[in-house]
């Protein structure tokens, strides 16, 4: 393991992104990690909000079409090596919202997040339990802390 | 977005233009708000939705009553139960159902479990603007005991609507080992309240940050329609409970608190939360004996239906027609729409540190309030 790697199982950086879903998920995940009852952050995973200093982004919500260009650039900002984890049904499947105009190609989910930017790792949920959260984290860490 | 400067009021253009959004470290949901800002004074502020519309209205449309009503409790992950409870209000109202009193009884617990979670909520996310995360840990290890109770009940922590038309759901139903529960969970929650509030209210560094801040003059607030505990925090003694006749049985007093600013809105939360545990209370004391659902009821076509609830941020309006046993044009209003121009409003003549304050204020919930609207110019 190099040291780069040692130092960042250290301090795992979290950051949260909400593209329009109905706000359960997001209050959830902030909860897990921040509130004392599930509290990540004890296990050295933090919340941040700057692009550049993630690990790990998580995405919540169908993608709406107005949330699909500030995403991918979140995207990018974010430096390599890096993970996504795809919270939520909407962010697995669309959801409920996904369907909204029947047979007709909907114009306003651009969802799911697969179809944007490459998905490690999904959390099935609606809403998400904090406890499935911490679960999908670490099930893909090993990703992170190996690729270098 | 239509970038344009905004002239003060001397008929200056004002430069400088400090925007956030619409992905923001300081909001969780997506929002554009503009500050216009002369000497690190707001003078102007605008916020813009739209980014998150999904159409929650136009998927509803021709869905059976039923599943509509499901879907309702997708509209917001904080209010999901008062959706769904106004929605089946609606068609009760359509249809002529009248609902076992044990039912009504189970949906004002968890009616006002879910204003406590809100409030608390509120109160966190307030405590985490003013810098003050002490205070938000604190009220998120609160908050847990009522998600615990709604996880409870509901079966789930976020989505756990009870209502369906008729009555609540069989999962719902309130046996002797959940009253149990509530009752101690309410307990500590309100000496874990009630210590906490002694807290804040003694803290001299965040008082010297909420008092005076974000005031909104009463004359203005009752101009723009604000709802809920924003309007009760400027003084009118107004809250749609009173007019509810599921609320009928219980009795509890309306807070309002006349300074306007973010203590008393940061105050009234707290003070409702008790109110709240009062209802609760009675609500499990009396609860009644029998069926917690009614199904002998009959579907018929009727026409637009209105109905108007309650919720914990202010009066939410469900109306639709029904056909066929399904859902016709669909209108949902929701209680941040009126409360947005609070916002921008309380913004004004505070310093640029406190606009974010200003508008967690009022209790913005950006993701229910994104519908589509028509503008028509007359």
């Amino acid at each position: 393991m190099s040291l780069k790697s040692y130092s960042r199982q250290r301090a795992i950086h979290v950051m949260l992104v909400y593209t329009g879903g109905c706000n359960g998920c997001d209050i959830e995940i902030v909860n897990a990690v921040l509130s004392p009852k599930i509290d990540i952050e004890q296990y050295k995973v933090f919340l941040t909000w700057n692009p550049r200093e993630a690990d790990v982004l998580v995405v919540t919500g169908p993608v709406t079409y107005h949330n699909k260009e500030p995403l991918l650039k979140i995207y990018n900002d974010i430096p390599d090596p890096k993970l996504v984890i795809a919270a939520g049904s909407c962010a697995l499947m669309g959801g409920v919202y996904k369907n909204i105009y029947g047979d007709i190609p909907s114009e306003e989910i651009e969802g799911p997040v697969e179809n944007i930017i490459p998905v490690d790792a999904k959390v099935p949920g609606c809403a998400v339990r904090p406890q499935d959260i911490l679960a999908g984290l670490i099930s893909v860490l090993p990703n992170l802390l190996n690729s270098d | 977005m239509i970038e344009e400067k905004i002239p003060n009021p001397n008929g200056e253009l004002i430069e400088t233009e400090i925007s956030m959004g619409t992905v923001h470290p300081a909001a969780l949901e997506p929002y554009r708000v503009r500050f216009f800002v002369e000497d690190e004074i707001i003078q102007e502020a605008e916020i813009t939705i739209g980014v998150n519309h999904r159409g929650v209205e136009r998927i509803m449309e021709g869905l059976p009553v039923e599943k509509a009503n499901a879907l309702t409790e997708k509209i917001c992950g904080i209010c999901s139960n008062s959706h769904t409870w106004n929605s089946v209000l609606t068609a009760e109202k359509g249809l002529n159902i009248d609902i076992p009193e044990r039912a009504n009884y189970i949906r004002v617990i968890m009616g006002e479990l879910e204003r406590l979670h809100s409030h608390l909520l509120y109160l966190a996310h307030g405590c985490e603007v003013l810098g003050h995360e002490t205070f938000s840990m604190r009220i998120f290890y609160i908050r847990e005991t009522v998600m615990d109770l709604l996880h409870m009940i509901g079966g789930n922590r976020v989505q756990y609507g009870v209502s369906i038309i008729g009555g609540v759901r069989p999962r719902c139903e309130l046996n002797e080992m959940r009253i149990q529960k509530v009752e101690s969970g309410l307990d500590e929650l309100e000496k874990n309240i009630v210590n906490f509030s002694e807290r804040f209210t003694s803290d001299p560094i965040v008082n010297s940050r909420i008092e005076g801040v974000g005031y909104l003059p009463p004359k203005q607030a009752r101009k723009l329609a604000v709802t809920g505990p924003s309007l009760r925090a400027c003084g009118f003694n107004y809250d749609l409970r009173t007019e509810m006749p599921q609320y009928d049985d219980f009795d509890f007093n309306i807070i309002s608190l006349d300074t306007c600013d973010v203590k008393a809105n940061l105050l009234m939360r707290v003070l409702e939360s008790f109110e709240s545990i009062k209802i609760i209370r009675q609500a499990i004391k009396n609860l009644p004996k029998g069926p917690i659902a009614d199904r002998n009821w009959e579907m018929f076509d009727c026409d637009f239906i209105k109905s108007y609830i309650e919720v914990p941020r202010g009066i939410c309006y469900h109306s639709f027609a029904l056909e066929d046993g399904r859902v016709r044009g669909s209108v949902i209003r929701t209680p941040s729409m009126a409360n947005i121009a609070a916002m921008q409003y309380a913004a004004i003549g505070n310093h640029i540190t406190d606009g974010q304050l200003c508008i967690v204020q009022c209790d913005p919930c950006f993701t229910c309030t994104d519908r589509a609207f028509e503008i028509i110019e007359l």
